[in-house]
């Protein structure tokens, strides 16, 4: 821990740290563009200049480069350094238009704060400005290359952090700029980061071009909502609209970058059809009337009927309170049980994981962190973006990284693969003698001994996966295998990315509990009566819709609390709005246990551009906020239950009823959050069966989530729903040519999801065997519900799609 | 005045040494007598002893820099020779590897035995058509009699070397940009520590040297470290130096000369003096990035610390000469257009602040300077010295000197409204 003083005032920091964060550790920032927590120090833009007075290195010093000794003495206010400052401002500015009033960076740009800060005011350059060409990057980032400082953030962020190969520096001297070899679409899907760390406005959100000053907007620390791995965000507002979201700093989850779907996916608090108001058979009510009447239904049917004649489902898409709240309406119709999931299989794969997980769980920072990686059967791209860019990071610092899977390999680091579904590994892997399975070829074999090898020599292995593609016995598989790998003193942990933000929430709360089939069985059979339904949409997530439609269609009552225009919703004879994440408190826990809250941005209302209809500034003026209708979960199903509390309450409850999240309590909106303090369940772990395999002859078809269009909040946003992938079939070219099909033509795909005709891609990383569909709202593909692990497909020669 | 020819003792006018020739006068011998019977480390500290430093222009002694490279680390290691002579009024290496490229061949094989490595690389300049060439023959000749390849000479020994062009720009002399050119990477220069020794090449130990840096290693170890330091003619320098002349001479070619010989006899004697009969006014002393010298600077010895502390540098010894007649201003100004047109566009300083003073010098010379613009220009260099690498600092050694030595010309420009000798 060396000791030094800066501005006269001592300082003790970790070794291997520099001057600029030492003097950060005494909040005195020391101005720089180049350098970036994450990225590192390069020494590109000389502007951290500070004068080193006493110490083993004397005079002007770029702080970002010299690490902190012993006795140094540095002032970061003498006037070399300060004139170092002012001049480097200076030469950046010499190019820099002064379009500050029309830059959608302005009031968040560190270029402005610096020359400020910096006592650059009078411009004494008189020559022409450089100027250069701007690109066309897709729908989501705006490129303004005249306003380019050349602090080589993007590129190091996009190629070096991201692993993105389209986007680079062109050009030398002067002329530097940034972008693609020709225009097009960022291909990255982490190319949004490059508005949050552009110190000034090169790369803006265009989602929201020109719609909103920083300081006009409302925001609050949040948790994004589009998987299980909560991250950090700022979801921002202005007049009732949510506009866009940045990257927050969460040390423990995403470090500081998001991917693109959570952060452009933001749009669905938006959606033009989300439902506002609450409705019962047709008709639109007050909250007072709808929930009276919906009690007496509920309760009319309870007593009619047993406890047993309603049925709760929910989704991790709904947050922890919400899902207690659904808990307590159950208990307060007697002890109707709650079903975690629409999917009966993802349902058990995360109730597998958190009744046994205990301190197995790992999070993005210890992915970053480990010195071993095995991702078995998980896609990150389609389940959990930013995990993929947490593994690349250790693997940067030199980890290995090995993949068992049979989709093809999209991650952004060099892996070692065996194309194969990884049960039968992971199998082998949890055995003790840890014995090849049958049936692998040498390459294999080789290559699953050299991985079991590394895990076991490894410090700080972790394996991760995926619960869509592993299922419940998967997931069991994993974690025995982490556990066969665990040895006294030091764990191999689990990552494993679940279905929605607070998938494991929900299942901490109802452990046991039937599954969605269960349920079905139970409406078929005239047991249950009425469904309500939390933030879940069975019909889309159900992997058999034509039975979920059969089965709904028996009861007597729906009742969908959402805030998503759903199929379930459509279909409902009650709809009970409810708010996003971003109109509410609220809580997640996320995939490795770790319980995160977020705060409301903004009050739900339609959007004034809705009800201004366009004109600026609007000129409506009405005492009440119309659409202002939808309430958090909780307080919906809590006045149901006719037990309105307040969230404090609710929270301070649930505190007391489940000591694991006591943690609750003191939870703050922004803060590190808690890890949930597990203990591997003391029952006994069920033999779960395996699944039924594929037939010679068949194809095992994976349904599964892509980046976008997949997911049921970002699906429905705007900007998303612009790039969603074209609804395809992949087959490696064997399987297409056995088949006699060719890229782009026409495939007829039968199987227990439904039947699509499709466009054949070749795909030349995926298992033969093995057919491959991402769902998508809105296509033929919207059916076909991930999480249920590879089934039986036929493919023929198809007809007109 | 005739002075002992050393590297180009085998050169004649319009060819190049042949395997052959390099053979019957004496070539490959140096090679023969080191490798397999004189241990590495001994060969390293002859180098150390005879004095020799870097004639690339940092200077940097030679033996030194071969002391802190790991030779006797396992996995592969990297000789590099800097051959991307790009520093206006410098074309010296050119000259000698026209002449004699199996000189280099055989330095950077005795070179890659002292340093324990196997593998080297010639980074030549993109508009060096005929070096390459020479080069490529050289290194095609030396491998057919088992100069270069696997077990040289019979021994355990072997050294492969690859010739590589350059794209071209200026700055792959920096010898961490020449590293990332060579890897196909982007050719900015790299943070250091780690310094090349320890990660270099492929992340490799790697050292970089000079064309005529590695030539002179072969006469080191044939006739030893007194005989070295003997050939300069001032006390502490050693050996001889390859002069490339330019600029108002009446003959503006490539000498080798001793170490320590008066600007004055270079200039007057090997030069020919300053051409129709004008007056020397200035020079730089070596190459583009070293400031300039006055007339009253003819009697200081060419050499690395005279000139140090004449307040310039040795650089590459490229003497460009100016007659009475030049705006130095002017002058000034072209050499800074090259330097801010040769930027990578890393750092601030050299991207951005070299075109500003370039903005200033013309400035001056349009006469649209005043006396603020004086104090802008001379505050200039304290900032772009604080640059990522060695160009920008380069730089400004001819703005220093200018500063230094002529600020009166700069009033001239700025009391007449423009360029007193007409330019612009």
């Amino acid at each position: 821990m060396p000791t030094l003083t800066i501005d006269e005032r001592e300082v003790s920091v970790p070794a291997g740290a520099s001057v600029l964060e030492a003097a950060e550790a005494l909040g005195i920032t020391v101005p720089h563009f180049c350098y970036h927590k994450a990225l590192g120090a390069v020494g590109a833009c000389r502007l951290c200049a500070v004068e080193i007075q006493a110490g083993p290195q004397h005079g002007l010093r770029m702080a970002c480069l010299v690490e902190a000794r012993d006795g140094m003495v540095v002032s970061t206010t003498a006037p070399a350094a300060t004139g170092m400052r002012r001049a480097v401002i200076e030469y950046l500015m010499l190019n820099h238009p002064h379009d500050c009033p029309v830059c959608d960076e302005g009031g968040e740009c560190q270029l402005q704060d610096m020359t400020v800060a910096g006592g650059h005011g009078v411009r004494r350059y008189r020559g022409k400005k450089r100027t250069f060409p701007n690109q066309e990057l897709g729908p989501f980032v705006e490129q303004e290359m005249n306003r380019c400082i050349q602090c080589y953030r993007c590129v190091r962020t996009y190629r070096d952090y991201a692993g993105g190969h389209d986007f680079g520096v062109l050009g030398v001297r002067q002329r530097v700029a940034y972008g693609r070899f020709r225009p097009g679409r960022l291909e990255s899907p982490y190319s949004g980061n490059l508005v949050d760390v552009c110190p000034t406005g090169v790369f803006t959100d265009k989602t929201v071009r020109f719609r909103a000053r920083v300081w006009d907007m409302q925001c609050a620390p949040s948790v994004c909502p589009h998987c299980s791995l909560g991250c950090a965000t700022w979801p921002w507002a202005r007049y009732r609209e949510l506009l866009r979201v940045s990257g927050r700093e969460g040390p423990r989850t995403n470090g500081f970058f998001l991917c693109d779907r959570g952060r452009f996916g933001s749009g669905h608090a938006n959606h033009p059809d989300r439902p506002r108001t609450p409705r019962l058979d047709g008709r639109e009510l007050g909250w007072p009337e709808a929930l009276e009447a919906l009690r007496e239904r509920l309760t009319k049917l309870t007593w009619a009927h047993g406890p047993g004649a309603v049925g709760l489902l929910t989704s991790g898409r709904a947050s922890l309170e919400s899902a207690r709240a659904l808990g307590l309406l159950g208990q307060a119709l007697g002890g109707a049980p709650v079903v975690c999931e629409p999917h009966p299989r993802r349902d058990r794969a995360v109730r597998a994981l958190v009744a046994e997980l205990g301190q197995l769980g790992r999070d993005q920072e210890d992915v970053r962190q480990s010195d071993c990686l095995l991702l078995a059967g998980l896609d990150p791209e389609g389940e959990a973006p930013m995990l993929a860019l947490a593994a690349r990071q250790a693997v940067r610092r030199g980890a290995r990284a090995a993949v068992w899977d049979p989709r093809p390999d999209r991650l952004p680091f060099p892996a070692r693969r065996i194309a194969r579904l990884p049960e039968a590994l992971l199998e082998a892997l949890a055995r003790p003698d840890g014995r090849a399975p049958d049936g692998l070829e040498a390459a294999e074999r080789e290559s699953y001994a050299e991985t079991r090898a590394a895990l076991q020599a490894a410090e700080r292995p972790v394996l991760l996966g995926g619960a869509d593609l592993l299922g419940p016995r998967g997931v069991r598989l994993l974690l025995a295998a982490a556990r066969a790998l665990s040895r006294p003193g030091r764990a191999c942990g689990l990552s494993l990315a679940l279905p929605g933000p607070d998938s494991f929430g929900g299942a901490l709360l109802c452990p046991d509990g039937p599954d969605a089939d269960e349920l079905l069985a139970g409406i078929e059979a005239g047991r249950v009566r009425a469904l309500v339904c939390l933030e879940a949409d069975p019909l889309s997530e159900h992997p058999d819709p034509a039975r979920v439609a059969a089965a709904l269609g028996r009861l007597e009552l729906l009742v969908v609390l959402d805030h998503l225009p759903t199929a379930s919703a459509a279909r409902a004879h009650a709809v009970l709005p409810t708010t996003a994440a971003a109109e509410m408190d609220g809580a997640f826990v996320n995939h490795a246990g770790r319980l995160q809250g977020f705060a409301r941005v903004y009050s739900a209302g339609l959007p004034i551009r809705v009800t201004g209809q366009g004109a600026h500034p609007p000129r409506e003026f009405r005492p009440d906020t119309p659409g202002e209708l939808p309430q958090p979960g909780w307080a919906v199903l809590a006045a149901l239950a006719g037990e309105p509390v307040e969230l404090g309450e609710l929270r301070a409850e649930l505190a007391r009823s489940e000591p694991r999240l006591a943690g609750l309590a003191g939870l703050v909106a922004g803060g590190p959050g808690v890890q949930l303090a597990l203990e591997p369940s003391a029952r006994e772990r069920p033999d779960t069966p395996a699944e039924p395999g594929v037939a010679e002859g068949e194809l095992a078809l994976l349904s599964v989530e892509a980046l976008f269009g997949s997911e049921p909040l970002s699906a429905r946003a705007a900007p998303v729903a612009g790039v969603a992938s074209e609804d395809a079939l992949a087959l490696c070219p064997a399987d297409a040519a056995r088949l006699g099909l060719g890229e782009g033509e026409p495939a007829r795909l039968r199987s227990a999801l439904g039947e699509a005709v499709l466009p054949v891609r070749l795909a030349p990383g995926l298992a033969p065997g093995f057919a491959l569909v991402q769902r998508r709202f809105g296509g033929p593909l919207e059916g076909f519900a991930p999480g249920g692990g590879p089934i039986a497909c036929r493919i023929e020669k198809g007809g007109a799609r | 005045m005739s002075h002992p020819q050393v590297l180009f003792a085998r050169r004649r006018p319009g060819q190049t040494v042949s395997l052959e020739t390099y053979l019957q006068e004496g070539g490959y011998q140096a090679l023969g007598g080191a490798v397999g019977k004189q241990a590495p480390a001994a060969l390293r500290k002859l180098v150390l002893d005879s004095g020799l430093r870097g004639r690339g222009g940092a200077g940097f002694p030679t033996g030194q820099k071969w002391s802190f490279f790991p030779a006797d680390a396992p996995g592969p290691k990297y000789l590099v020779c800097n051959c991307d002579e790009m520093e206006p009024g410098t074309y010296k290496d050119r000259e000698l590897l026209v002449a004699d490229p199996h000189a280099l061949v055989e330095g950077m094989a005795l070179a890659a035995y002292a340093l324990g490595v196997t593998h080297g690389y010639v980074f030549v300049r993109y508009d060096y058509e005929d070096v390459f060439r020479a080069l490529e023959r050289a290194v095609a000749e030396a491998h057919g009699a088992g100069f270069l390849g696997e077990r040289i000479l019979g021994t355990d020994f072997g050294f492969e070397l690859h010739v590589h062009g350059s794209a071209g720009r200026y700055i792959l002399g920096e010898e961490t940009s020449l590293l990332n050119g060579l890897e196909g990477v982007r050719p900015n220069p790299r943070l250091r520590p780690p310094f090349p020794a320890q990660r270099g090449l492929f992340g490799r130990p790697t050292t970089v040297q000079n064309v005529e840096t590695l030539c002179n290693v072969p006469h080191i170890a044939l006739h030893g470290a007194e005989w070295f330091k003997g050939l300069a003619l001032t006390p502490g320098e050693a050996g001889t130096k390859l002069f490339g002349l330019s600029g108002h001479l009446n003959r503006t070619e490539c000498f080798e000369l001793p170490m320590g010989v008066p600007l004055r006899e270079v200039v007057e004697v090997h030069g020919g003096g300053v051409r129709q009969g004008r007056r020397f006014k200035a020079c730089l002393p070596g190459g583009a990035s070293t400031p300039y010298l006055t007339a009253a600077h003819l009697d200081v010895p060419m050499d690395f610390g005279n000139l140090d502390r004449a307040g310039s540098r040795l650089g590459t010894a490229g003497v460009t000469v100016f007659d009475e007649r030049t705006c130095m201003v002017a002058a000034t100004l072209n050499l800074l257009t090259f330097f801010a047109r040769e930027s990578c566009g890393w750092c601030t300083p050299c991207r951005d602040g070299l075109p500003y003073v370039c903005y200033l010098l013309e400035r001056f010379e349009r006469g649209q300077a005043g006396r603020e613009e004086l104090a802008l220009l001379k505050a200039q260099p304290a900032f772009i010295n604080q640059s990522f690498c060695a160009l920008a600092q380069g730089a400004m050694g001819p703005l220093e000197g200018l500063l230094r030595h002529f600020e009166q010309e700069l009033l001239d420009h700025v009391t007449r409204g423009g360029c007193p000798f007409g330019g612009a």
